[in-house]
């Protein structure tokens, strides 16, 4: 369990900093320039309180400013007069002030921008905490983040050296990548001549492999977040796991000893490991049955703070995974499982779909319904047009007819298609470059198939190999590739894409996979230092836990260390939900 | 005339900078003069008094550089001027009767007007001060009402109008603006009282330990600094003090009684030495300290400048500069002097002569140990010398000196070489500005507090568009045609640097910017070269300068500009093409400015001044290259306003970037106009989805939203999206029938799904309802069961679901009843379905109602390897033994086969 790293893989860079500067940042803001005393959680409600002046700490959304506009107001209307503050992370947008304008506000308020975009999760993992990053990019086609990413990535790299290999796969990836150069030339000097650290950097669109994301998770991590939700590094323990009537927070990182050693471990490994760990606990406790006095007051002095906190979190994640068990152990979880599979493969589509109609009609989860009929139209490179219907109507009449706009976005962004019969598509297109003149064609190419992105899942994975062809029972325990994220099942494509790369050390050999990813490459410059081992790899949409696992191991069997930078931490649940339309 | 050469004496010395060459017809006297401090240019405004409105004696303003080299000329058209004076940045003050001042460039270029308010105007302007503070330059006005208003700083003009002086009948005998504190006051003197006049209060003052029988002050003067003041009185007496009056320094007494012309001060920083010059019109007189004062002739009308750290005089002939003799100097040069520079430089000579007398010189220093002092004396003397050759000889005697000492750091001497080799290149002839060593050092810093402290630098950068290139906060400096009969400053004209030596780098120095003020860029340019400025804060600067200067040739053709300007600059580092594009804009070349745009690399930059110039669409194009979405909605405002609203959608349809952007906006923002932007796009899938949207969270009344879906199925079917719209349709049908059934059965049915309506039918017992439902929406009979059998076990009745299950063969098989009783913790029931379920689901059916070892008899029965161990790891315990060893058995024997 929980190998160690080879002995050449470098050491993580220190994140410390960026945690200083926005903290710092941050209390400048509050405390020197607005006095804050309480913070409050900004909710939709009017704020109660009697302070002389208000301190709004916000996204630049539109919906906020609303809500700020609205309270300024309702102040207004009952005489009383404070100061306001709005204050942006990690930046401001001129909408925001066009929204406080409009509603007559913009005089009452005075802005200001708290750039915080790099939240360190863990020694390995940054995110921007931007879940709206995926609906806002991939569905609404708003690119207002991209500029944030290239920010951050200019953060990074003067702070950690100059990145002397980048690779990018997807159109935000090469829009973050421009932007950033840009970013970079204009404020060049600093970090020329820095000794780089980190020497390789992979830009990857979410939409590039959404089938990974889309796939239950059963690393010990990627459960958790499945189950309970992990937000911001911390994760909410209701009573069913604290078997309490208390629910506990507590943080996932790898200051838990306990939790870092079983994070990346395939869930089948992990209750095992538990129990040799709380019998190795007892055995510890019961050592001090023999002692003498002087022992005594040794071992209670010394050992027995750190063994009650190891017991006080085994015991944790012993309830945790109880309840998962409880949870997912169910036959209903099997055959899920065994359906996914069988997707991923691309055997008995037929039962396949037959399932997942029946799981609608069950109402089983609107949520989980919607991603098996993603997962199943990614990797069929659309539903077949009967299908499409068909499943659509049961979802409809199981749910609600909201979801016709539901699946108006999935079809968008090219989550849940129809297969289109011949070529129509590019029929259309050749009629409208006809049309137009040919810068605007190429413009409008991109845009349509950006619209209707054909998945070609089936033929990547054949290239890439990512079905393993299993000769016997996957050994969980010792696992042989990066597919044992998904019980050996399927090698993550983000993850493989970035191991075939790494180990090409170039794009070399791989045109054909990226003809069919469909996407276009960043810029890679000259590989001036191969001995960099440490590597960047930046999530546009965000990333699973299944995915840092897979890389983790990668890193780990070839003396990799790979740091992670995700505009969210997402999984299935997620994705489906920013893409459904709820009634309000 | 008469020449004074180098009058050395005891504390002062005088040399000749230039012999002026600017031909004046007029007399100095019968001008208004006004010169720049630090060896700034020279304004004259003959006949100034003039009233005649002939053009052939009208006034005529005309500006010198240091040496009498014309650099502009114009008709004064502007009315009668009071009071000409220089500001920190070299602009020309001009203070008209009225109050009114008149900015001008150094070539005579208009800039700005101001007024000093109305009082001014009303009572007319007496006389005027223009003084310099830390904050830049100010202008003291004294009114004919006998009142004073100042502005401390031009340009942030803040007008302060000072207290009344009690009891003032007549115009001060003399006064000045003094700078204390920074605060500006005013000093008058009135018969023998002396006023300090602050914003709120006038105060008598008294200077300490003045003589007595003093009936009036003649004459007052402020050293350069503000340190120091003094005053000339009737009786011939001049008290020297600091600014406060509050000490004494010395006194003299010229007996000469006739009020002086001029009176400076003549003092370096830092010396102990007190000496004020006084001039009349045939007189210059020396005093200080000494009980003695040196006395000149004046042949001609002179005019006196104070400087840092002299007084420059110049008259009609020739110009010169007067100082106390710096310390290093005046140990090196005094006669027979011991001091160790003095000895240092005789050794110098000597060796240069081949002479042994060198190594006694260079010995006896030696001996003293003082020759690293020596060294240092030379080198500083070299600074303060004017002639290059004596420059040089110094510089070599220091040079000798160091070959002797093992560890002499070599920066001091570099340096000064720099220093010298700018400053001669400075001082000649054909640049014309005269700088001293000293006042070269303090000029850096002065610069630089101009560059951070000048509070109007934020509104001009603003205007040029940029605020992280401070280089265009003198860019003011530059602008403006000019009509000067000489060719135009181009930089393939090249003033050549006085070689001197060898030589690395220095800190940035000013002399650039008052030399982009000039237009002489390639000076400036060689200058940075020189000294090795990083290129962003020397070439570029003054590059970016020259193109500033370039786009305001009327004459040249857009095309030629543009090319010129990217031909010179290329993509130099630090230049920003739009501020030259903004500059271009400025002088009304609109198209030029486009040109111009169109070499700058960031995007981004470009966009601020294609809006500014109305190229809208231009700029929302570049806006959504930069990929900047503020940029973009920056724009995107700027063309709703601008546009009618078709042009808009129209503009809009062809970015997509920019589209979705404005969309996100109204989502929010306008509702309607969303809908208008999907209606102009003829976007009838998107417009279906708005009003699906609008039928739930808009609408309120049933009515309203079955009317919201119609459009929606409208738009649907215009799509081509026949599936939507058939389930709007089926939407709107629903949505009636749920309002009949909750007028009819009551509870609630509104915006329950399909399945959900059903289901609430069959458990409120309205069987006949459900099955209705069901056939009218074509529920298919997989989903009906399912439905049917959940609702029922819920329900827990066991009897309609048994009758249920028997009502024909079921769809969806037999387990999931066993699997449904089973939740519901129904063993009994379950068995009853278990018998029922096909025989591929039979061992699971039976393993889920824990016959563990009927099941095993299945499994062996099909000889299903999964099946068996599934049966397998259900065995527990001790009741399973028996079974358990069965199927091992059946495996068993199964492999034997």
């Amino acid at each position: 369990m929980a190998f160690p790293h080879r002995l050449d893989a470098p050491e993580l860079p220190d994140f410390s900093m960026l945690k200083r500067l926005a903290r710092d940042q941050l209390i400048y803001l509050l405390e020197q320039q607005h006095e804050v005393d309480k913070l409050y959680k900004v909710e939709n409600k009017p704020a109660v309180s009697s302070s002389e002046q208000l301190c709004f700490l916000v996204r630049p959304r539109i919906k906020n400013m609303r809500y700020v506009a609205s309270l300024v107001n309702a102040d207004k209307l009952a005489g009383r007069t404070r100061k306001y503050k709005v204050i942006f992370s990690p930046q401001k947008f001129h909408a925001c002030e066009m929204v406080l304008e409009e509603e007559g506000v913009y005089g009452d308020v005075s802005c200001d921008e708290w750039a915080f975009s790099l939240l360190p999760l863990d020694v390995d993992l940054l995110s921007m905490e931007l879940p709206e990053f995926f609906r806002d990019y991939f569905l609404e086609g708003d690119q207002r983040w991209i500029n944030t990413v290239a920010q951050a990535l200019h953060l990074l790299s003067t702070l950690y050296g100059p990145f002397p290999n980048c690779y990018g796969i997807g159109r935000c990836a090469k829009m973050s990548y421009e932007l950033w150069r840009t970013l970079e030339e204009e404020e060049d000097g600093e970090t020329k001549g820095r000794r780089p650290e980190i020497g390789h950097i992979f830009l990857l669109d979410r939409d590039v492999d959404f089938v990974t994301a889309l796939c239950s998770q059963v690393v010990y991590e990627g459960l958790v977040d499945d189950t309970f939700r992990i937000k911001c590094g911390s994760v909410d323990f209701g009573p069913e796991v604290t078997s309490s009537d208390r629910s506990l927070k507590v943080l996932l990182n790898a200051e838990d000893k306990v939790f870092n050693e079983i994070r990346n471990e395939h869930f089948s490994n992990v209750f095992g490991f538990l129990s040799q760990k709380a019998r190795n606990l007892q055995a510890q406790y019961d050592r001090r049955r023999g002692m003498d006095i002087k022992q005594m007051k040794n071992f209670v002095s010394q050992e027995l703070k750190g063994l009650k906190q190891e017991h006080r979190l085994l015991s944790v994640h012993i309830g945790a995974c109880e309840s998962i068990m409880k949870k997912k152990t169910k036959q209903d979880f099997q055959e899920l499982i065994k359906t996914e599979h069988a997707l991923l493969e691309g055997f008995n589509i037929r039962e396949s779909t037959s399932y997942i109609e029946e799981h609608i009609d069950r109402q089983v989860s609107p949520i989980e319904s919607l991603r098996l009929m993603c997962l199943l139209s990614i990797t069929e490179n659309g539903l077949i047009p009967k299908d499409y219907r068909s499943l659509k109507t049961q979802y409809l009449q199981s749910y609600g007819p909201e979801h016709l706009l539901t699946f108006s976005n999935l079809r968008r962004a090219g989550l849940l298609t129809e297969q289109a019969p011949g070529d129509t598509l590019t029929a259309v297109e050749s009629k409208v470059s006809k049309l137009v003149t040919d810068k605007a064609a190429g413009k409008i190419t991109d845009a349509f198939s950006s619209l209707a992105k054909r998945s070609n899942f089936r033929a990547i994975s054949k290239k890439l190999n990512l079905i393993p062809r299993v000769d016997g029972e996957y050994d969980l325990k010792v696992p042989r590739d990066m597919a044992y994220v998904f019980s050996g099942a399927y090698v993550p494509l983000s993850c493989r894409v970035i191991e075939q790369v790494l180990e090409r050390r170039s794009w070399q050999g791989l045109d054909e996979v990226l003809r069919l990813l469909n996407c276009s490459v960043t810029k890679e410059d000259k590989a001036s230092s191969e001995s960099l081992r440490l590597i960047l790899v930046v999530f546009l949409g965000g990333c699973t836990f299944s995915e840092i696992s897979a890389l983790r191991f990668l890193g780990r069997e070839k003396g990799y260390r790979f740091i992670f930078l995700t505009t969210a931490v997402t999984n299935s649940a997620r994705l489906m939900e920013a893409m459904s339309e709820v009634k309000a | 005339m008469r020449r004074l050469i180098s009058a050395c004496l005891c504390t002062g010395r005088k040399y000749e900078l230039y012999s002026m060459d600017w031909d004046l017809k007029e007399e100095l006297r019968d001008c208004l003069v006004a010169a720049a401090p630090y060896g700034g240019p020279i304004a004259l405004l003959r006949n100034p008094w003039r009233k005649e409105k002939a053009a052939s004696v009208r006034p005529v303003l005309e500006i010198y550089s240091a040496s009498g080299l014309p650099l502009a000329s114009l008709l004064w058209k502007s009315g009668p001027v009071v009071s000409l004076g220089w500001s920190a940045e070299e602009e020309l003050l001009c203070v008209q009767e009225d109050g009114g001042v008149l900015v001008y460039g150094l070539h005579g270029d208009f800039r700005r007007h101001f007024s000093m308010g109305n009082e001014v105007l009303q009572n007319r302007v007496l006389d005027a001060r223009i003084f310099h503070t830390e904050f830049g330059s100010g202008v003291a006005i004294l009114t004919g009402a006998h009142r004073f208003t100042l502005s401390a700083n031009v340009s942030d003009l803040k007008l302060r109008r000072m207290p009344e002086v009690p009891g003032l009948q007549g115009a001060p005998s003399c006064w000045t603006a003094l700078c204390q504190d920074r605060v500006a006051h005013i000093l008058l003197a009135v018969g023998p009282d002396l006023y300090l006049l602050d914003q709120s209060a006038c105060s008598a003052v008294t200077p300490s330990g003045l003589a007595p029988g003093v009936s009036s002050f003649l004459q007052m003067a402020v050293s350069f600094t503000y340190r120091h003041l003094a005053l000339f009185t009737d009786t011939g007496y001049i008290w020297m003090g600091t600014a406060s009056l509050k000490e004494k320094l010395c006194e003299f007494n010229c007996n000469i009684r006739a009020p002086p012309k001029q009176m400076v001060w003549c003092s370096r920083p830092r010396s102990k030495e007190r000496a004020v010059v006084v001039a009349w019109e045939r007189r210059l007189m020396v005093v200080g300290d000494a009980p003695e004062s040196i006395q000149f002739v004046l042949d001609e009308d002179s005019y006196l400048v104070p400087e840092l750290d002299g007084v420059r005089i110049f008259s009609r002939s020739t110009h010169e500069f007067l100082h106390e003799v710096p310390v290093a100097s005046e140990e090196i040069f005094k006669i027979a002097s011991m001091a160790p520079g003095a000895l240092l430089l005789e050794a110098q000579k000597e060796y240069e002569k081949e002479s042994q007398k060198a190594d006694e010189y260079l010995r006896e220093i030696q001996e003293l140990g003082q020759l690293t002092q020596a060294v240092q004396q030379c080198i500083e003397a070299a600074g303060h010398e004017h002639r290059p050759d004596m420059q040089k000889s110094l510089l070599r005697a220091a040079s000798f000196g160091k070959c002797f000492l093992d560890r002499f750091p070599p920066d001091s001497f570099v340096r000064m070489c720099q220093d010298l080799r700018v400053l001669n290149a400075i001082r000649d002839y054909h640049i014309g500005i005269p700088l001293t060593y000293s006042q070269y050092k303090q000029l850096t810093i002065q610069v630089l507090l101009d560059r951070y402290s000048k509070p109007q630098d934020s509104g001009r950068r603003a205007v040029c568009g940029q605020a992280s290139q401070p280089l265009l906060d003198s860019c003011g400096h530059c602008s403006s045609p000019v009509s000067l009969g000489s060719g135009r400053p181009e930089l393939q004209a090249g003033v050549r640097l006085p070689s001197l030596s060898h030589l690395t780098l220095v800190p940035f120095t000013p002399s650039p910017a008052r030399l982009v003020l000039r237009r002489l860029y390639p000076l400036a340019i060689q200058i940075c070269e020189y000294l090795r400025l990083p290129e962003v804060q020397g070439v570029s600067r003054i590059l970016a300068h020259w193109a500033c200067y370039k786009v305001q040739q009327k004459d040249v053709s857009d095309e030629d500009v543009a090319r010129a300007i990217n031909q010179k600059l290329g993509d130099t580092p630090g230049v920003s093409y739009s501020d030259i594009a903004a500059r271009a804009y400025g002088c009304g070349r609109t198209e030029l400015a486009i040109k111009l745009l169109e070499y700058e690399p960031r995007s981004g930059e470009q966009v601020p001044l294609l809006l500014k110039m109305k190229r809208s669409k231009l700029a929302l194009s570049k806006a959504i290259e930069s990929g900047d979405t503020d940029l973009v909605f920056t724009v995107l405002l700027h063309l709703k306003n601008e546009l009618n609203r078709g042009d808009f959608f129209m503009t809009l349809r062809n970015q997509p970037m920019a589209l979705s952007l404005y969309r996100q906006f109204c989502k929010h923002q306008e509702l309607e106009t969303l809908k208008d932007l999907y209606n102009q796009d003829d976007n009838h899938q998107e417009l279906g989805s708005f009003h699906i949207r609008a039928s739930y969270a808009a609408e309120e009344r049933i009515e309203g939203r079955v009317a919201a879906l119609q459009t929606a199925a409208d738009a649907f079917y215009k799509a081509k999206n026949e599936f939507a719209a058939k389930a709007t349709e089926d939407q709107m049908r629903l949505l009636r029938l749920q309002r009949r059934l909750e007028d009819e059965l009551g509870g609630r049915f509104l915006d329950l799904s399909l399945h959900d309506t059903v289901t609430t039918l069959i458990l409120g017992g309205h069987n006949k309802r459900a099955e209705q439902l069901a056939r009218d929406f074509r529920i298919p009979d997989k989903r009906l069961w399912w439905l049917k059998l959940t609702a029922l076990a819920d329900l827990e009745d066991w009897e309609e679901l048994e009758k249920f299950s028997k009502s024909k063969k079921s769809p969806i098989g037999y387990l999931p009843f066993v699997e449904i009783c089973m939740k519901q913790h129904n063993k009994y029931e379950a068995k009853k379905y278990a018998s029922r379920v096909g025989p591929e689901q039979k061992v699971k059916a039976l393993l889920l109602v824990g016959d563990v070892a009927q099941a095993a008899d299945v499994a062996i029965e099909h000889r299903n390897e999964a099946e068996l161990s599934l049966v397998l790891s259900h065995c527990t315990g001790a009741t399973d033994g028996a079974t358990a060893d069965k199927i091992q058995r059946a495996r068993a024997q199964a492999q034997k086969k």
